[in-house]
């Protein structure tokens, strides 16, 4: 099995709100799973929760939650501590919240292999040069010396994976990375994590809301919809043949030049995207579902297909009222 | 562009420079954002301007809107001439929409009242403004009862369509449209798409639409223009540019478009390292550091003026 991160009917509320209802998901080593679905569906707090960044108030459980076949759900804060930033890295959307303004990059990254590895000062500068070097970062010696807000949004992002990179972590979780880059500097970037991915092996879970980036990149797609993964398979099988209405409807709802002819209406899904909630009964896509019956309110079936693709919807693989 | 056609927007020569300070003792810099641009939109058609953070496109739909009056430059709104013009008259002729429907609604103000505004600017009475509101509200799909609540009350898609309701009250010509959709989750983007090409239809509007996304872009615009550090170094017929595109900045930018179809893989980028930066654009071609086209003659020599500014437009090099 190479399965490097496991997770079994993963739930976290607030108060009596349920931001995450039950997911189960696997990262591979050498995979993309991406986890997509639109803002408040719980896809940032489920891969906060793997690195148990969830703020104090959160509630948490987990059936199962194995990092390369160990339990960690019960790990404490010191051995979390270990694995974050060594074993496990995160990037996010915007580099210039998670880099501090107030400390040269040198400074930032350094710290990573002095804590995690007790590199000393002179290993460590060498080890992060040719990090940011392999990242793509030009004149990397001069980077180290210079704070974040000198670097444009390509350059801090490609620090941040660098730095995220510096230990060889088995898992990278990155949230929207390339959402604030243009759309050039995002191609660029998309490559970069793709060749490293290759190079190191690395098991990638990727959060994003755009559809493209998924199909580009993804080995296996979860859709995820108010804190419920609604389909999940292999990219190219949920592409072609989504099987939940609110993939069908995400995926009609974006122009694709070429296909979708200009002026043509899209296909929208109507209604507004649910916030969380004290918790839904039955199917919580209902109230935007363009196929829903009044048994929708009833608890919701999952149907099996092949290759580990599965949806949740009262109407089974062949469109009919699955009778559950 | 058939002549004849009533062109509502005309540019003629429009630059926008900025001074900006480094430092306390630092000489100023010039920040070079719109540059020496003339275009011009037929009246009922779709402007889409694409180009990456920076190119000046944001400057270019301020100074559209008589925001910011131009360094230098003729602009032309419906006939008339932007500088000098009444700021009633100009709020009756052109009308913006923004990004970010948060920060573009006063948040303790209550949605009928902020709809009504313009109408209020313009002298209605009251009675006939509310009237007006109820009827916006309906044409962009909104309850009626949504007058009285607060921005916060709403989500993003309707505080998107209340930024239109307030735009089109006093049934302006043009509409400003700058990454409308940006903020939006793609479902709700689909459904604000939609509204906007059925009003554009129903109020006879002009649209310059502007957005990083080219697929949006494609979608709504009959004409595209491709804005590079302040210049538009491609302008044609949406059809075209998207079938053939000329200039080699167009074509990396089509092809970092990344379409919902798995197994094509990520897109080749021959484009250099390196941002563009207004404040210190290179010369000869501007785009000639990322070109993977660029010769000696790029790095010395502006190209020609025209619908594709490059120098091996004519000859489809690379193409």
């Amino acid at each position: 099995m190479n399965a490097v991160l496991e997770i079994e009917d993963l739930r976290i509320g607030f108060g009596p709100l349920e931001a995450v209802r039950g997911i189960d998901l696997v990262v591979e080593r050498g995979q993309t799973h991406c986890l997509v679905g639109e803002s408040g569906c719980g896809k940032s707090v489920s891969a906060l929760s793997v690195l148990r960044l969830l703020p104090k108030r959160a509630r948490f459980s987990a059936a199962r939650l194995a990092f390369e076949g160990n339990d960690i759900a019960g790990l404490g804060e010191r051995g979390m501590a270990r694995l974050r930033g060594d074993r496990m890295a995160m990037i996010f959307q915007e580099p210039m919240t998670s880099l501090n303004p107030a400390y040269t990059i040198g400074s930032q990254m350094i710290e990573v292999l002095r804590r995690h590895r007790g590199a000393s000062r002179a290993a460590a500068v060498d080890r992060c040069i040719a990090m940011l070097e392999r990242v793509g970062v030009t004149a990397p010696a001069m980077r180290l010396g210079q704070f974040p807000h000198q670097l444009s949004g390509g350059l801090r992002q490609r620090v941040m994976i660098a730095t995220a990179l510096l230990c060889e972590p088995a898992l990278l979780i990155a949230d929207e990375p390339t959402t604030a880059l243009d759309v050039t500097v995002q191609a660029q970037f998309l490559r970069l994590l793709a060749d490293i991915q290759r190079q190191m092996g690395l098991a990638v879970l990727l959060i994003t809301h755009d559809l493209g980036v998924v199909a580009r990149v993804a080995d296996r797609v979860s859709v995820m919809y108010a804190g419920r993964i609604v389909e999940h398979g292999a990219t190219g099988a949920v592409f072609a043949a989504p099987r939940h209405p609110y993939t069908r409807g995400l995926l009609a709802s974006i122009p694709v030049p070429g296909k979708i002819p200009p002026g043509g209406r899209l296909g929208s899904i109507p209604g507004i995207v649910p916030r969380i909630g004290a918790g839904f009964a039955g199917c919580a896509f209902r109230a935007r579902c363009a196929v829903a019956m009044p048994a929708c309110a009833a608890p919701v079936p999952e149907h099996r297909l092949a290759d580990g693709h599965r949806f949740a919807c009262h109407l089974g693989p062949d469109g009919a009222w699955s009778g559950a | 562009m058939v002549g004849g056609m009533n062109h509502v927007i005309e540019a003629i020569g429009l630059s926008q420079v900025f001074r900006q300070r480094q430092g306390l003792f630092a000489s100023a810099r010039q920040v070079m954002a719109v540059d020496d641009l003339s275009f011009r939109v037929a009246e009922g058609s779709a402007l889409g301007i694409v180009g990456e953070s920076g190119c000046g496109k944001s400057t270019l739909a301020r100074m559209l809107l008589g925001l910011l009056p131009a360094s230098a430059g003729t602009l032309r709104i419906g006939g008339a001439d932007l500088r000098g013009m009444d700021r009633r008259a100009r709020a009756r002729l052109i009308q913006p929409v923004f990004q970010d429907p948060m920060s573009s609604l006063n948040p303790r103000r209550r949605i009928g009242a902020t709809i009504a505004l313009p109408l209020r600017v313009q002298g209605t009475g009251r009675a006939e403004c509310r009237r007006a509101v109820a009827r916006m509200l309906e044409e962009v799909g909104l309850a009626p009862e949504i007058a009285a609540r607060f921005p916060n009350q709403l989500s993003g898609g309707q505080r998107q369509r209340v930024a239109i309701a307030r735009a089109l009250i006093v049934n302006p010509r043009i509409l400003i449209c700058d990454e409308p959709t940006s903020a939006l989750d793609v479902s709700v983007q689909a459904q604000i798409l939609n509204l906007l090409m059925d009003l554009r239809a129903r109020f006879k509007l002009t649209l310059v639409f502007i957005s990083h996304n080219l697929a949006v872009v494609e979608h709504i615009a009959d004409e595209v223009a491709v804005m590079y550090l302040g210049r538009f170094v491609e302008h044609s017929a949406n059809a075209e540019i998207f079938a053939a595109p000329r200039h080699p900045y167009t074509r990396a930018l089509l092809a970092s478009v990344l379409t919902p179809e798995p197994g094509l893989g990520l897109p080749e980028m021959p484009l250099g390292e390196g941002s563009p930066d207004p404040t210190n654009i290179p010369p000869g071609c501007r785009f000639h550091p990322r070109c993977p086209l660029a010769t000696e003659l790029c790095r010395n020599q502006a190209p020609p003026r025209g619908a594709v500014e490059c120098h091996f437009a004519a000859s489809g090099a690379g193409a």
